[in-house]
């Protein structure tokens, strides 16, 4: 009866997935009836909205792909890093294969570059703004909020 | 973590839906057949993403409804070994833990592949479930539900469809995806 033509016709970012979603109409609707998503669907809406994807556009995706060229990634680590978002070197140990061999000092260049052109996802900028605000005046914190959500 | 299909699929579209426009119709019966499903290799089926192209609409002899050939892209989840993704805690027992993403349940990080050393105590709070306790360098880093755990993924697995179960048996699961914190950067968030 049914036959796959093309197993994998394409890997999707989780931000694609979203931004489908939010297409259809998942965002606008507070009651859940209204738009034509099933209740797995929305499921699914939840757990990405919640993750680094929510703030990213496909301009700043565009712009990593560009810069990313040249440290020579597999496509699936291109992928993590999208997905995840890392900020600190531990975090992209687990993506990156022998990270240290291959980069060395590439990775601060690779996380400054990918925190400067993905906006943090609502759980990391939280936790900024509190580090910002402890350490100096709640003004700064103020103003670096402010500055991160004119880079978006 | 998610993939677009290609599938090509023969469907019976039953007379109560001939008032609908065809797009719309065929879109929902694929809904109704695909959505929130596995299929084997390739994954959970997510969303139909879109409709490549409707063939026939033969009525054949003895049917009251038409079949369609539609060619058809779905959003699979399925992801890669070796991906990194962050999920919830749902349960944590003696075997391991139990890690869900809301829209799927069957993530299991068994015992083994637990960042190492690390033991397990009895949960005050909950009797049946414990808390896994990594210890490093000295020091208790406790698994609680509290914050997000980050896992690397092994192995996808789909086990096949079993002829009986026995009554008090977990519910039957088709996609299981083992996963492992054993690694720099893995584990709950607020670790690192």
């Amino acid at each position: 009866m049914s036959c796959r033509k093309k197993a994998n016709a394409g890997a999707l970012t989780n931000f694609e997935v979203l931004d489908f979603l939010r297409s259809r109409g998942a965002a606008k609707d507070p009651t859940r009836v209204i738009a034509p998503i099933a209740a797995s669907e929305f499921k699914v809406y939840d757990y990405l909205v919640e993750s680094a994807a929510c703030n990213q556009t496909r301009e700043s995706i565009n712009e990593l792909l560009e810069k990313c060229k040249k440290y020579d990634l597999a496509k699936a680590e291109i992928l993590n890093i999208i997905n995840i978002r890392p900020a600190s070197p531990v975090e992209i140990d687990p993506i990156i294969e022998e990270s240290e061999k291959r980069m060395g000092e590439g990775i601060e260049d690779l996380i400054e570059m990918v925190t400067t052109v993905l906006p943090p996802p609502p759980t990391q900028m939280n936790t900024e703004e509190e580090v910002v605000a402890g350490d100096e005046e709640i003004a700064d914190g103020e103003q670096t909020a402010t500055a991160m959500a004119t880079e978006n | 973590m998610f993939y677009l299909s290609l599938i090509e699929h023969t469907l019976r579209l039953p007379p109560h839906l001939l008032d609908l426009p065809l797009n719309e119709a065929i879109k929902g019966e694929l809904e109704s057949l695909f959505l929130d499903k596995v299929i084997a290799n390739l994954g959970l089926c997510i969303s139909v993403y879109d409709i490549g192209s409707i063939d026939g609409g033969f009525v054949f002899p003895g049917d009251g409804a038409s079949t369609y050939t539609v060619e058809f892209r779905l959003v699979m989840f399925r992801p890669f070994v070796g991906e990194i993704i962050t999920a919830k805690l749902k349960e944590s027992d003696a075997n391991g833990l139990r890690l869900s993403l809301g829209f799927f349940d069957d993530i299991y990080i068994p015992i083994h592949l637990m960042p190492n050393p690390c033991h397990c105590e009895p949960n005050p709070e909950k009797k049946s479930q414990v808390i896994w306790i990594w210890d490093y360098q000295e020091q208790k880093f406790p698994i609680d539900g509290i914050d997000e755990i980050r896992f690397q993924v092994q192995s996808v697995s789909y086990p096949p469809i079993p002829v009986e179960q026995p009554k008090e048996s977990k519910p039957f699961a088709p996609m299981v995806i083992m996963g492992s914190l054993d690694y720099d950067g893995l584990g709950p968030v607020s670790w690192w």
